[in-house]
């Protein structure tokens, strides 16, 4: 995959465990157009290993002098987050690969309804800048932990007006989905992004009330998990390699020299699926894309997010 | 007929079963259609509201409206003519909300013609059901004049806008509702293939 290399020109705090971060390009030129919705991977060089991480694009698909993500550290994760709230300062230099959309507006979309829950508004602010100048009609629907956890509540209010709604937790605020979709036009487009529980939520209602998949869309990507160390056989390009606990079996193919295929490395698009030739033990999926039958079939990883408990797992690359 | 690979635009048709989950159902069919929807009678009746749309056509192997009327526990509108169930079926749906799941059953005709109705709606081909009914006849689009033809049964069919002798291929057109037609004598005029009745 061809990359952009970027420095960092801004930092802000946002809220109390978000910070937002301004790319420019390091060589100053205009960054590639991208459309609402859209995600790049930052290359993080953590103690000399590259972890690549996706963050959704939220700033303005009209300026491209810049690119805006935000991060929100999570304590318990493999560390991604937390070397960019600490490492990485005003001046750093990150190479990202070049915006890919998994989130996308329904071009057939009479209107949306877009669902964020906490850093799950991301995609949604850039999809904004999208719907208001297309003009097509939305909501939005943003709901969060507690006052100090509403990070771009301003913004958002100031490009959205009437077309937003909060719902905060702390003040027993709570978006019922069955209330939100039941009533809603034909040609409707509901969008969820949010932690699981919440995106899962919001799928089953959907359902539930009889929407078709077509019209049900959710960003899920799933960061992947640290677990215990395995080996990996690449079976076409005979090479044997071990995946660290910290590392997802794709960034240790990665390591090793070999270009493997991915697009979301969150386990949603399928880009990096993986035919397994063999395994002396189980796969851990953790991917929200192969079907369960798929997954117990065992025949498959997406090694962008799932491990294996295993001596070692034999792979078609 | 091409066999030996498939088509991606060529559509598929089921049989017509009830969603379980729905908040309403619309079911709009015409003539040999009929018969789909005494089959949906046969299943468990949907708990949430039912709204039917029939049309009659003299072609239909049986009156199946009055068959339906005596055994729907649900009023279902008969019509004389498919234009005149459109227009009805527009002022229905201005009404109806997400979670509404539609049927469709009857010739390819009219079910494209359904279809493009609910898509004016943002009702996407993949949500609805269609039940092919009756005939396999094919509607055809000249690549070469643009006309329409309608009601081909044979593999090749004289185009009613420019007289060519069409081919009829598997590439089906959802927005016009019909199948690809190519000149079939263009290199040696005259020389037509064997000739069948493919779409009885
Ligand atoms: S890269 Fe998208 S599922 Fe793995």
């Amino acid at each position: 995959m061809s990359h952009l290399n970027v420095k960092v020109a801004a930092i802000e705090q946002v809220t109390e465990h978000v910070k937002h971060f301004t790319f420019i390009s390091e060589n100053g030129e205009k960054l590639p157009a991208f459309s609402g919705g859209s995600h790049v991977v930052l290359a993080l060089n953590i103690n000399g290993r590259i972890h690549r991480n996706p963050y959704s694009l939220m700033s303005s698909p009209l300026n491209t002098e810049h690119y805006g993500v935000s991060v929100r550290k999570q304590e318990m994760s493999r560390g991604g987050s937390v070397f960019m709230h600490e490492q990485i300062k005003v001046g750093s230099r990150i190479q990202i690969t070049y915006p890919v959309n998994l989130f996308s507006i329904s071009k057939l979309s009479h209107k949306n309804i877009l669902i964020a829950g906490g850093i799950g508004i991301t995609p949604f602010l850039s999809q904004i800048v999208d719907l208001n100048r297309m003009d097509t009609e939305y909501e939005l629907h943003y709901a969060y932990r507690s006052p100090e956890h509403g990070a771009f509540r301003q913004q958002i209010e100031d490009m959205c007006g009437e077309r937003s709604h909060f719902y905060v937790a702390s003040d027993g605020q709570i978006l019922d989905f069955y209330a939100l979709l039941s009533k809603q036009p034909l040609g409707t487009h509901v969008y969820v992004c949010g932690p699981e529980p919440m995106v899962n939520a919001m799928i089953a209602a959907a359902r539930d009330l009889g929407w078709p998949e077509k019209h049900i869309h959710n960003e899920q990507f799933t960061a992947p998990q640290a677990g215990e160390s395995f080996k990996v056989k690449l079976a076409l390009s005979n090479i044997e390699l071990e995946v660290p606990s910290e590392m997802s079996m794709l960034e240790a193919i990665e390591e090793a020299g070999v270009d493997a295929p991915y697009l979301c490395r969150g386990g949603a698009c399928g880009r990096c699926e993986l035919d397994v030739v063999s395994c002396d033990g189980s796969i851990v999926h953790h991917d929200n894309y192969l079907t369960n039958a798929e997954k117990t079939g065992g025949k498959k990883i997406m090694p962008c997010v799932s491990r294996a408990k295993c001596q070692q797992i034999v792979v078609n690359l | 007929m091409e066999r030996q690979y498939w088509i991606r635009s060529k559509p598929v048709y089921t049989s017509l079963l009830w969603h379980e989950k729905a908040t309403a159902h619309l079911v709009i069919a015409e003539g040999d259609g009929g018969m789909a929807v005494l089959k949906l009678l046969q299943q468990k009746y949907p708990t949430q509201q039912v709204n039917g749309f029939f049309v009659k056509s003299p072609n239909a192997l049986k009156n199946y409206a009055d068959i339906i009327s005596s055994l729907a526990p649900a009023e279902f509108k008969v019509f004389g003519n498919t234009t005149e169930a459109l227009n009805s079926l527009k002022i229905t749906l201005a009404d109806c909300c997400m979670g509404t799941c539609f049927y469709v059953a009857g010739s390819e005709g009219f079910i494209w013609q359904v279809a493009k109705v609910l898509a004016s709606v943002g009702v996407q081909d993949d949500d609805i059901d269609k039940e092919l009914c009756g005939t396999l006849a094919r509607t055809v689009y000249c690549v070469h004049c643009k006309a329409i033809t309608h009601d081909a049964h044979h593999s090749v069919v004289a185009c009613s806008g420019c007289q060519r002798q069409l081919f009829i291929r598997d590439h089906f057109s959802r927005r016009l509702g019909a199948y690809m037609g190519l000149m079939v004598d263009a290199e040696q005029p005259g020389i037509l293939p064997s000739i069948e009745e493919v779409y009885p």
